[in-house]
């Protein structure tokens, strides 16, 4: 190659240069490069450094790091699979890689709860802590040039501002923050946390719990899904679509005396949830009890809404029937 | 022949047509029979349109068909898509494409080797293990 010289590519090398040192200039005018900071409390209620040792390794073939990275999440939950089954189930031939709803689902074909984290330090480093290994969705490289890769957060190390994660075809590789936090967030800080029903995330609101418990309860049953729901009402009690969803599943499992106390308790949370009153109205009546079953349709039927009209007909069909 | 054949068949393929969709019909017409789902709920909580959803519900064969397409074993595609959120369904038949797909593979021309090089260098991207 060097030995072919004519003019145009000394141009042509010219103007790469310049680029280049145009891109740099940008990138250190920009100030990207500063160690992200954690909030105050996080600081303060975190451990100086912690590290889930005993999560197993597997190393990545070729481009498998999603099949390798779901292994050492699931097998650290108690879950027998191996990466080749997990290829199968996961891995897109025609991409060369694994994409992130299907990393979700097959965590769910497993019996384990995908919980999506927020993407920030604080989350991932409290679910780190709470000894929960965070599967993480970075990019190696550019935007332009994307290298993308799913990795396994295990640890941390405040003093050192370092990150532990087994990636790729290192265990416990050590990572600066910042390096670490750059290349997460051009996945927009994508991580989640798998865990068995009945174990809740460290971090969070509950809204997206909710929604990753009800979406497992839909591919798992009801059965499978009782312990989360159980759980999530013990640590949001305040939350009354949780009750409500737990009295479903109750209902589901045969145990309708204690799917009524779940839809009470989310009337009680959130007087105006017209569907929480229409399905202790719904399961009043099932268990012959027309008076009850008529005090609750008549809140639903008050509150206008989506289940207004149902609640009316309910309501109406009952005092036909008598 | 044929239309002695048509004359006895039709009635009873419009009776049994009718029959067969009585229970689609009368499901919506006797909202007593069961409780509202858990799904249902958050859907209209979501304030989700009736559109949205029948998207949604239809998204899970396109799925199918384009997982076939990117080399799945066919013998697994069902249980894959089973196991999607419907969410999740309508994404991978959205954007299937612009996903990104996790994968680690650098396959980079000689200049954007020097810039990773040197991003990689100050500590902004993760190529080079060599770098750290």
């Amino acid at each position: 190659m060097m030995h072919c010289r004519d003019r145009q590519p000394h141009i042509r090398n010219a103007r790469v240069a310049g680029v280049l040192a145009l891109v740099l200039l940008l990138l250190t005018l920009a100030g990207c490069a500063s160690t992200p900071q954690l909030a105050d409390t996080t600081e303060r209620e975190l451990p100086r450094r912690a590290l889930l040792e005993d999560t197993p390794f597997h190393g990545q073939r070729d481009y498998q790091c999603g099949p390798a990275s779901l292994a050492m999440v699931l097998n650290d939950g108690g879950v027998d699979v191996d990466v080749d089954t997990l290829i199968s189930q996961v891995f897109l031939p025609g991409r060369e890689g694994s994409v992130q709803p299907e990393m979700l689902g097959t965590v769910r074909r497993h019996g384990r709860i995908p919980f999506s984290i927020d993407g920030n330090l604080d989350a991932l480093l409290t679910e780190i802590d709470a000894g929960h290994p965070v599967v993480v969705m970075q990019n190696l490289s550019l935007p332009a040039w994307p290298v993308w890769h799913y990795a396994v957060a295990i640890g941390f190390d405040l003093d050192e501002e370092t990150m532990i994660l087994h990636s790729g075809m290192e265990p416990e590789r050590v990572e600066s923050v910042k390096r670490f936090d750059a290349t997460w967030a051009r996945s927009d800080r994508w991580a989640f946390v798998a865990l068995p029903p009945g174990e809740m995330p460290a971090t969070g609101d509950g809204k997206a719990a909710l929604d990753a418990i009800a979406d497992f309860e839909r591919v798992q049953g009801a059965k499978a899904a009782l312990p989360a729901w159980e759980a999530f009402t013990e640590r949001y009690p305040e939350t009354a679509m949780g009750h409500f969803a737990l009295g479903n599943t109750r209902h589901a499992t045969g145990d309708s005396q204690g799917a009524i106390d779940a839809f009470e308790q989310a009337v009680a949370q959130e007087p105006d949830l017209a569907v929480a009153w229409l399905n202790l109205g719904l399961l009043h009546r099932e268990l012959g009890e027309p008076d009850e079953a008529r005090k609750a349709l008549q809140r639903a039927v008050a509150l206008p809404g989506a289940w207004q009209e149902q609640a009316r007909q309910v309501l109406h069909d009952l005092k036909a029937g008598g | 022949m044929m239309k002695k054949i048509c004359r006895y068949l039709s009635p009873l393929l419009i009776a049994a047509l009718v029959l067969g969709s009585l229970p689609v019909a009368a499901a919506p017409a006797s909202p007593g029979s069961g409780l509202v789902t858990t799904q249902d709920a958050l859907n209209v909580e979501r304030t989700q349109g009736d559109r949205e959803r029948i998207h949604e519900i239809l998204a899970r064969d396109d799925v199918q068909e384009q997982l076939v397409a990117q080399g799945v074993d066919p013998a697994e595609v069902e249980a894959r898509v089973a196991a999607l959120s419907d969410a999740e369904a309508a994404q991978m038949a959205d954007q299937l494409e612009q996903l990104p797909a996790g994968a680690s593979v650098v396959g980079a021309l000689f200049a954007v080797f020097v810039i990773l090089l040197v991003t990689d260098i100050l500590g902004l991207t993760n190529v080079f293990p060599f770098t750290r």
